[in-house]
């Protein structure tokens, strides 16, 4: 099959994915850079951490393709393959160890589809939507599977899932979300220190505060009682590092919270330094009329760009200091930098470029002086997707010698999409039509919108906020996320538009055109 | 394979109702082609979580459960409802979990299952022994540090923090780029709650400063250790300048004109990096930067702003990074 125009690919099951590409144009052949000789420094004194490093490295460097071209472009078909096999004919027996992970598994794929530019039909849509709607919890929540116990993390990829496939209307996947009872499930979770338990009984962790806040904004559900106290566990797991870590420990003495000192449980982690950013920036819109809590957005910064792993590493991320780059932080750290501008940081005034002319050493890597409008170096990120992170017969992995899986495959394509296109918040023109009740009924009497489960808007979901306030509340949740925007002209697809995979909006891995949608009916906005 | 007979085969099963997991004539995407016996496990699971039974024998069958995927975390929050509705022997259960943890120790639920019989149990003191032995295995388990720290924060116990500053020399002494090892000793030294910063004493933070002298000494290009002098540093409010006369023996080029058994003044205080130590260290030459950037001259910029540039050259990988904090050094002389 050739990866030009339109294409189909048949499963053996019969059923068709219809494959929207972009017109392909000649590939550009990748050289791979000079630099991957350059070896972990051991200083003369070996430990088990460099050796392991020095052992990778020679893994990767036997990896590297002695003709560079053989494998400079984005193998699109294999991973196709390797994804609808997945999809439709099923996982096998091995993957019963994420059988509590099925809304995951779904996601994983269906993203990965998203990002290659693919659509379901719909008739396999609804397959999907069925599947998931099949996992919902009567009391509201996603488990990990159908009758399973209601989950955070589960419930955020169901409703992303949700995002690519689902509707309004009637079996459609986004009226049938209990949005009430997940509301209440919420808050059953919260904790008084601002964390939430990731279920009942379960562990706290900043992936349950980022997944619930990415749900709560997609689904208009987020409320000033569900915020308050969330910022505070955020910052406090943050680390002298400057990644975060994954928890922190609240300290109360005789039944009172401290509020700090807060000690972070674990070190900084590309994972949850991510689930902090995004949530950060998920709580912005709360921020107004009080004081500004703060994190050390610099020090992050600093941590984020350490972790991109030079010389043989081939410009893959870390997770943590001194351990190994892997695929998937490709996405965890890669997407990091797309959340600072959100936060504050201006990148423009990063000077295009530095008259290095008298620098024998520079010569020979042409290859990574590309204009770069990034703090990393997206150029060497590419190198480490398209080179090393490609299992031959499609999916995507770790690291060579580890196998594909369906995790590695998205977190994988959404770092390589990261690194070729800039998806940033844009100032917004448009009118926020105002949202109580009455007016909502309003208009879909005059049937400008979809039926929007009016119900639940009636819903007082937080009793403290007047009508007004809560509108307010509403138009700044919807306006931080929904106005961002692929800034085209700065995409820098390396190898060709044939290795171009779709952008991806930074908050939640969703594509531009998956969220908006979704957010539009859920915000009553046309 | 299992030589389980399945619990449908099993007539001390057969007043229970296996529930499936789809309802009939589901055609769900993505399946996962389970084996039987989970399969069959997993519709027994689903027949008693149904029927709301919690005994002896649905402790059995989570835990056969938990040995086919440790993951299931409904598994796991029923199996604990039902440890105590029927009061069972929590440390017989700590027990039974030690070869689990082993088993499946990159597993979220493992840890969290020992946390919750810990808080039941208040007894940390084995649990810490415990842990060491995992972490003997793997020295940088994410999970196995974060429960240890959950543990010494938990109980706050004065002879349990004094300990574990001796394991955590041994664990550096075994390898000194092991950044966990050092965030735990973060952890335990500074950032522990127990104390605010302002109290912290000026010999304690003296010692400690040589001690990360001393490790960086053996090995100079190790951001652990440097991350860590970092943090000591900013969390005690201690000028970057203070280390001046230790950071430049790293920052610079190693003189290859003086000899150096004969001109090396020996200073305890600021140790010499080895013979084979690569010099300069792209971190320290960043640490040198800042330290410029404190005294805010336009002289102590312009060193600040030729040392990123020699980042730029020399820590390729991150040239842009090092050409915004360029950008950023110049915006100090203008704020
Ligand atoms: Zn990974």
């Amino acid at each position: 099959m050739t990866v030009t125009g339109q294409s189909t690919v048949a499963s053996e099951s019969g059923n068709a994915l219809y494959l929207l590409f972009r017109k392909s144009q000649s590939s550009t052949i990748m050289n791979v850079n000079l630099l991957s000789e350059q070896r972990v420094i051991e200083d003369g004194y070996r430990t088990e951490t460099s050796l392991e490093q020095w052992l990778v490295e020679d893994s990767f460097l036997e990896a590297l393709p002695s003709d560079p071209s053989k494998i400079s472009v984005l193998k699109r078909n294999e991973h196709l393959n390797y994804l609808a096999k997945l999809l439709l004919e099923g996982l096998n027996k091995r993957y019963a160890v994420q059988d509590a992970s099925q809304p995951w598994l779904t996601f994983w794929i269906l993203q990965s589809f998203s990002l290659l530019g693919v659509l379901l039909d719909p008739g396999n849509k609804q397959k999907v939507i069925n599947t998931i709607l099949a996992m919902q919890h009567p009391d509201g929540g996603f488990g990990g599977g159908p009758k399973q116990a209601p989950h955070i993390l589960p419930t955020y990829a169901a409703i992303c899932t949700l995002a690519i496939v689902g509707r309004p209307g009637k079996g459609g996947g986004w009226d049938e979300i209990n949005r009430k009872g997940l509301y209440n499930f919420f808050l059953s979770l919260k904790q008084p220190d601002g964390s939430f338990h990731v279920m009942r009984d379960g562990e706290v962790d900043i992936r349950g505060t980022y997944c619930l806040l990415a749900v709560s904004t997609m689904l208009n559900i987020l409320t000033p009682t569900l915020v308050e106290g969330v910022p505070d566990f955020v910052r406090s797991c943050q680390t002298y590092e400057g990644g975060f870590s994954c928890a922190s420990y609240a300290r109360f003495m005789e039944g009172q919270l401290l509020s700090f000192p807060r000690p972070s449980l674990g070190e900084a982690h590309g994972g949850y330094t991510s689930c902090a950013l995004a949530s950060w920036v998920f709580l912005k819109p709360f921020w107004e009329g009080t004081s500004t809590p703060s994190i050390d957005v610099k020090r992050t910064i600093r941590w984020l760009t350490k972790q991109q792993g030079g010389g043989a590493n081939m410009g893959g991320f870390r997770g943590r200091t001194n351990k190994l780059v892997d695929g998937c932080y490709s996405w965890w750290v890669g997407g990091c930098f797309a959340l600072l501008p959100a936060l504050g940081i201006q990148i423009d005034s990063v000077p295009r470029h530095i008259d290095n002319a008298d620098d024998a050493a520079h010569d020979n890597d042409s290859e990574w002086d590309d204009v770069e409008e990034e703090l990393f170096n997206s150029q060497a990120l590419q190198d480490y997707i398209i080179y090393l992170a490609q299992a031959p017969s499609g999916g995507l992995r770790d690291k060579p010698q580890k196998s594909p899986d369906a995790y590695h495959t998205l977190y994988n394509l959404a770092g390589l999409s990261i690194a070729q296109h800039r998806v940033r918040p844009v100032p917004s023109e448009r009118d926020w039509i105002p949202q109580p009740g009455e007016n909502l009924i309003l208009l879909k009497e005059k049937r400008i919108l979809p039926i929007l489960s009016c119900k639940d808007d009636a819903l007082d979901l937080d009793p403290s906020e007047t009508a007004d306030a809560r509108d307010a509340r509403r138009k700044r949740v919807f306006t931080e996320v929904y106005w961002w925007k692929e800034q085209e002209s700065l995409s820098q697809v390396k190898g060709g538009s044939i290795n171009r995979v779709n952008a991806t909006h930074p908050l939640f891995n969703l594509t531009v055109s998956h969220i908006q949608p979704m957010l539009s009916y859920f915000y009553g906005q046309p | 394979m299992s030589e389980q007979v399945l619990y449908a085969q099993n007539s001390a099963w057969s007043d229970v109702i296996p529930i499936p997991q789809f309802d009939e004539g589901a055609k769900p995407v993505a399946p996962i082609l389970y084996s039987e016996e989970y399969r069959d496990a997993t519709d027994y699971f689903r027949g008693v979580v149904r029927a709301g039974e919690k005994s002896q024998r649905v402790l059995d069958l989570t835990e056969h459960l938990i040995r086919l995927n440790p993951g299931h975390y409904s598994v796991w929050q029923y199996r604990y409802d039902t440890l105590l509705a029927i009061k069972a022997d929590l440390r017989e259960e700590l027990r039974r979990m030690d070869e689990l943890a082993t088993t499946h120790m990159k597993t979220y639920q493992v840890w969290h299952h020992r946390q919750l019989l810990i808080e039941q149990l208040h007894e940390p003191d084995s649990e810490l022994d415990f842990i060491k032995t995992i972490l003997d295995i793997d020295s940088k388990n994410y999970h196995t540090w974060g429960y240890r720290q959950w543990i010494l924060a938990h109980f706050n116990r004065e002879d349990l923090w004094i300990a574990e500053i001796r394991y955590v020399e041994q664990m550096l002494k075994k390898d000194l780029r092991n950044n966990s090892a050092w965030n735990h000793r973060f952890f335990v030294l500074w950032s522990n709650g127990r104390r605010e910063s302002g109290e912290i004493q000026d010999e304690f933070l003296r010692t400690e400063i040589q001690f990360v002298k001393d490790n960086i000494s053996l090995a100079p290009n190790n951001d652990a250790a440097w991350n860590y002098y970092r943090g000591v540093l900013q969390h005690t409010n201690q000028p970057f300048s203070t280390q001046l006369n230790f950071v430049k023996l790293y920052a610079e080029e190693r003189d290859s004109d003086s000899d150096t058994d004969s001109e090396v003044v020996l200073d305890l205080d600021n140790p010499s990096p080895g013979p084979r130590a690569v010099l300069p260290c792209a971190i320290a030459m960043e640490f040198l930067a800042e330290i410029y950037e404190e005294k805010r001259t336009p002289e102590d910029i312009d060193k600040a702003i030729s040392l990123y540039h020699k980042l730029t050259i020399l820590d390729k990988i991150r040239k842009s990074y090092w050409e915004w904090r360029t950008a950023e050094a110049k915006r100090l002389l203008t704020e």
